[in-house]
């Protein structure tokens, strides 16, 4: 039998011990078996390495081939300037994983947070002698001495309890006391009241209990290791990218390996084919794109903090706008937490003690500076009461304390000389201890089945109830025990507490319901009462079903035949516990669900990490906060809502930069094309990209990061999985389009500078050449400036930029004046001239290159246009 | 098929809830138990003193179950000792505990444990013991393997622990998805997890075939992924009582290099865990 099932006397003799706890020497030998009682870091990828991985991915390999490459260019012929090129393509490098690391990295601080919520020092028996010893000492089998504020250590079965509360949240997440007891308890372990539990607090009282479970193998370490093991795995974006990644690696290497076998048949000497297989490299990887995710999910993040939902990791800010699902807690989310009695019902009128009467006895309301303090449900109901009633002079006897299995409290009162057992609770719990209704005559009781149906109307009100019953003891019948005192007692009646829904949550409740998101409403409270609040925040209408489980529902069904049920529109599950939490997650993402998850208690720390998008509440327990991804600074389940827009439009607008920088990478290819397959002269060399890359392209592309959520974004669906950053249409619009322009661009100035200075075709034209530095300078700034025009067009794939308004995402402006003078810094100063081999443009030259700028701007607008009159449905994405 | 039971008893408390393993199999197998103690020549006096009380108490808790049960003291090596009275009394099975020091060491290297799973000419299970207050598990976590032997022994094994505490068995198969051939473009993009899930190898179907011969209550819980990390996440996540897993069968070699999921399991379970090493074939 499980050890709460036990005796206390068999309790100890199935851990070899007695009452007075172990010997000092086997106290040691245990320890030495089972290890200091202590959460222990789960052992994880070391920091060193999770930096170290940042230069072995696909992206960064590319970039040591070409490096590499470099180097070797640099060490067979030297002076072309490659080992500048080389450097510079380590300093990318460095530059990319600095970046990825900073957005991987997040402390594992949930831990920590953890093993601050057990003690030092603990007070313990040994050979029957009490002494302090450190938390970390004790073994199983030792016998610990609990008092008033004392935390517990480890796992202990009580085997003296006087008046022993708890205070459980940290395992439970429930913050009403657990009243100990050293009795035997036949049911499950971790609902047992004979059970000390490690990280809880001992309220009031004091008892001895002997140790069980210490460490990670303890309940409390349960949920340690589950949160330190427990990962959600590579977000949706990482994931794209990295697949982005292998594209553009697999069409470099492609592409590379074609050209150079063209160039070798063709005759081009060894060194041009070279330099060409570096320049593809250089060309397609986008040098600049993962700073610039980078930069664009922070500033995301910074708007979101602007609507209360502090981002943790920047990955997740994309996560949000994929979410499928929203497992969200009632109460304090969808709700105000703030309750206040709405309806009362007295059975009987008259009679003593009144209803009122018993929610004033039966409260552990304290009177602090006038004013009533304590669990906001207790305080609503103290609060009605005494608007009723006045506080009758009595002396409690007893007290049997709210527990959440229990779900009821109940006082033993002596009031005018009569003493009375009187309980409050949930109304199955009061029921299942009455056997008649209160009536105005007592010799004419009424049986218990007339308070059902005014029971129901109360929670189909969505109002909170809480039934009262009371039964008078005549001497000389004592209720010492809990079962002595709740037995045949008279039911007088119920209130019901309101928990308004919070402003806004019905409307965000609609814009879910319009983009397909699901909610999963998780709640303590009744089934009735839930469905009742699910109408009034119009989860559903009343007029279709929505499945309701309970606690028993939930832990007999199988996954396999919870997956239906969870997978409908939309779902509540009533007397819940948050322990269930876990494996609600687990269910949806095998389902293939992206699933964002409230939580607030240390408890709910391995669902919070596992759900693609934990969500902690701003006042929840720090141990949450730290699992999270996401802190919701009010609490509020309309900023969930608000937060997965602006993560829809972070998608949207990652595909629009990505969509602009490879528009100015493929012109940056054409060139080298051009080369080997024309003998050319190169038209851009391999540091000029670089200067697009990470230069030019840089805070433009972060403008287009900026873009607002349109407010067709809320009724976009969540992103489907096998969507993708580069769709087809989108490079087909990309290469063989926008591309193709500005590549046009780049020539006409390139061969524009080389004719007016007298150049032959097939003329081949030294790397120092005044005229070949000046048409290169020429391509580089055909394309910047079509980028220029590129920017605007890439706001939108299918919208006219006169329709969404110029102004309407101000950043373009500086992002493009920035990259105009960054331009013009580089052709017409000494230093850019220097670093870039660039030499300054006369206006012969911008004349040439201005019509390709409004060419691109126009064709795109145009075929935008044709795009929505002859696809307006099929393609939306163009 | 297991005739005669023994649980090697010693001074530590872990062997003491190992052979209440074995005294509970004894009873639904009704079979004879052997609770063995024999003390190192090196050990002190007070070692011997307590193994014999624990002893005493197993045998009286034995007895008080129904079980016919026998103590068996001595001196000397204590695998040689252990593999002299297998091979006198014809033992079926014995119980022997680990320590968290045997585990600590790669592939429990030259532990006593180690020793009898090897040496011993008959079925060991060997019982790692983290968790005291969970003496009877309600639900037991089995993972099954892709290759697995002996499969009638571990499933007759498996039902009948199930029946002495009248508990419910998880089956657990996790199985690592299959990468592409190239590597660059990931299949399963867009595949759900619960569709990634590959089909049950034939003897993972044999052993829920031998299962239901004895009307275990089951269900099955299939994962993608690695075992050893799925196997110590669903163990923490579900509260199970008791893992039982049949012992690795992978070399040396590819333990080295793959890692050994049994091994893993026997460091970072969070409930008391068999490791049953089969040797019977019918």
């Amino acid at each position: 039998m499980s050890i709460n099932a036990l005796s206390t006397q068999e309790a100890l003799n199935s851990l070899v011990s007695s009452e007075d706890g172990l010997g000092p020497d086997e106290a040691q030998r245990r320890l030495r078996d089972s290890g200091p009682n202590e959460i222990g870091l789960i052992a994880g990828e070391p920091l060193i390495w999770k930096f170290l991985r940042q230069f072995t991915h696909f992206l960064a390999v590319l970039l040591w081939v070409a490096a590499l490459l470099s180097f070797v260019s640099e060490y067979l012929n030297p002076g072309q300037g490659m080992l500048q090129l080389a450097l510079a393509i380590i300093a990318v490098i460095f530059i990319n994983a600095v970046f990825a690391f900073a957005q991987e990295y997040r402390a594992e601080k949930a831990m920590e947070e953890m093993r601050k919520l057990l003690p030092f020092n603990v007070w313990v028996l040994r050979g029957g002698v009490e002494k302090e010893a450190a938390a970390s000492a004790i073994a199983v089998g030792d016998v610990v001495l609990l008092k008033a504020g004392d935390k517990v250590p480890a796992d202990a079965r009580l085997i003296e309890a006087r008046e022993i509360r708890f205070n459980n949240a940290p395992l439970t997440g429930e913050s009403e006391p657990v009243a100990g007891t050293a009795l035997p308890f036949p049911g499950e372990l971790v609902r047992s009241p004979n059970i000390a539990f490690a990280g809880a607090t001992v309220l009031n009282g004091s008892g001895k209990a002997v140790v069980f479970a210490t460490g990670l193998r303890t309940e409390f370490g349960r949920i340690a290791r589950l949160t330190g093991t427990v990962q959600a795995g590579e977000t949706p974006l990482q994931r794209e990218i990295n697949r982005l990644t292998h594209i553009i690696a697999a069409l470099a290497m492609g592409i590379g390996a074609v050209f150079f076998t063209i160039g070798y048949f063709i005759g081009v000497p060894f060194w041009d084919n070279f330099i060409f297989g570096i320049g593809v490299i250089v060309a397609l990887v986008p040098e600049g794109l993962l700073p610039t995710v980078t930069l664009s999910l922070a500033m995301a993040s910074q708007r979101m903090a602007r609507k209360k939902a502090l981002m943790k990791t920047l990955t997740s800010v994309e996560t949000l706008g994929s979410v499928t699902v929203i497992c969200t807690d009632k109460t304090g989310t969808l709700t105000e937490n703030r309750m206040s009695v709405r309806k009362t019902v007295e059975l009987a009128l008259g009679i003593k003690p009144s209803l009122y009467e018993i929610a004033l006895l039966c409260s552990n309301v304290e009177i602090i500076e006038g004013r009533p303090e304590g669990e906001p449900t207790e305080t609503a109901i103290y609060n009605e009461a005494v608007r009723s009633a006045a506080v009758p002079g009595s002396v409690r006897l007893a007290e049997f304390p709210f527990g959440p299995e229990i779900k009821r409290m109940s006082t033993v009162c002596s009031v005018g000389g009569r003493t009375y057992v009187l309980s409050k609770g949930a109304p199955e719990s009061i029921f299942s201890i009455c056997r008649k209704c209160s009536a105005a005559d007592p010799s004419t009781p009424r049986p218990l089945e007339e308070a059902v149906p005014v029971c129901n109307s109360l929670m189909d009100e969505g109002l909170r109830v809480l039934a009262f019953a009371f039964r008078e003891l005549k001497p000389p019948e004592e209720a010492r025990t809990r079962q002595e005192a709740e037995r045949d007692m008279t039911l007088a009646g119920f209130m019901g507490i309101e928990d308004p829904p919070r402003p806004g949550v019905k409307e965000a409740i609609g814009k879910c319901g319009e983009s397909g998101v699901r909610i999963v409403m998780m709640t303590g409270d009744s089934a009735r009462t839930a469905v009742a609040v699910a109408k009034q925040v119009g989860l559903f209408s009343g007029k279709e079903g929505i499945p309701v489980l309970d606690d028993a529902d939930f832990r007999d069904m199988s996954d396999e035949a919870l997956r239906p049920v969870l997978s409908g529109r939309a779902v509540i599950l009533s007397r819940m516990t948050p322990e269930h939490k876990l494996r609600v997650v687990n269910i949806l993402k095998d389902s293939g669900d992206r699933v964002a998850m409230t939580g607030d208690g240390v408890n709910d720390a391995p669902a919070l990490k596992r759900a693609d998008m934990g969500v902690a509440m701003g006042s929840g327990t720090d141990v949450a906060k730290e699992a999270a991804d996401m802190v919701l600074i009010d609490d509020n389940f309309v900023s969930i809502v608000d937060a997965i827009e602006e993560g829809k439009a972070v998608y949207e607008n990652i595909r629009k930069f990505i969509s602009y920088v490879f528009t100015s990478n493929v012109a940056e290819v054409m060139p080298y094309i051009f080369f080997i397959v024309f003998k050319l002269p190169l038209a851009l060399t391999i540091i000029q990209i670089l200067a697009i890359d990470l230069g030019t392209d840089m805070l433009p592309a972060l403008a287009l990061g900026a873009e607002r959520p349109t407010p067709e974004v809320s009724r976009t669906p969540p992103r489907a999985e096998g969507k993708r950053l580069l769709d087809l249409p989108v490079v087909a619009r990309v290469f063989f389009f926008l591309a193709m322009i500005e590549s046009a661009s780049g020539f006409s100035g390139f061969f524009h500078v080389l004719y007016s200075s007298g150049w032959k075709w097939g003329e081949q034209l030294a790397a120092s050449d005044p005229v070949y530095i000046r048409a290169t300078t020429a391509c580089l700034a055909g394309i910047a400036v079509a980028q220029a025009a590129n920017v605007f067009q890439c706001r939108s794939f299918r919208e006219s930029v006169f329709r969404i308004g110029f102004f309407s995402n101000w950043l373009i402006f500086p992002g493009v004046a920035f990259e105009i003078l960054l331009l013009l810094f580089i052709i017409y100063t000494p230093f850019g001239n220097g670093v870039f081999s660039t030499a300054p443009l006369g206006w012969d030259v911008w004349l040439v290159l201005a019509p390709f700028a409004l060419l691109l701007f126009f064709a795109e607008e145009l075929r935008k246009l044709m795009a929505r009159r002859f696809f307006p449905e099929k393609k939306p994405s163009i | 098929m297991y005739g005669k039971i023994l649980a090697a008893v010693n001074e530590h408390i872990n062997s003491e809830v190992s052979a209440r393993y074995a005294i509970n199999l004894s009873k639904v197998t009704g079979s004879r138990l052997f609770l063995c103690h024999i003390t190192p020549h090196e050990a002190a006096e007070e070692v011997r003193a307590l193994s014999l009380d624990a002893v005493d108490r197993l045998l009286r808790c034995a007895r008080s179950e129904g079980v016919t049960a026998e103590g068996v003291t001595g001196s000397g090596d204590v695998v040689a000792g252990i593999v002299r009275l297998v091979q006198r009394e014809g033992i079926g099975l014995v119980f022997a505990a680990t320590r968290r020091k045997d585990v600590e060491r790669r592939f429990y290297a030259g532990t006593v444990a180690r020793s009898l799973s090897i040496g011993l000419p008959c079925s060991v299970a060997l019982v790692r013991v983290v968790h005291m207050g969970r003496g009877q598990p309600r639900e037991i976590l089995v993972p099954l393997k892709e290759r697995m032997g002996r499969v009638t022994e571990m499933s007759y094994f498996v039902a009948m622990m199930a029946r002495a505490f009248d508990s419910r068995v998880y089956l657990f198969h996790a199985a690592e998805k299959k990468k592409a051939v190239s590597g660059i473009f990931p299949r399963d993009a867009g595949v759900r997890p619960i569709e990634q899930e590959v089909e049950l190898p034939p003897m993972v179907l044999n052993f829920i075939e031998q299962l239901e011969i004895y009307k275990v209550k089951h269900e099955q819980r299939l994962r993608a992924g690695p075992a050893g990390e799925g196997l110590t996440m669903e163990a923490a996540a579900r509260r199970y009582g008791l893992i039982i897993m049949g012992a690795s069968e992978r070399s040396l070699l590819s333990s080295l290099i793959r890692g050994n999921p049994v091994e893993e399991a026997m460091r970072k379970t969070p409930c008391n865990l068999i490791v049953l090493t089969a040797r019977h074939e019918h």
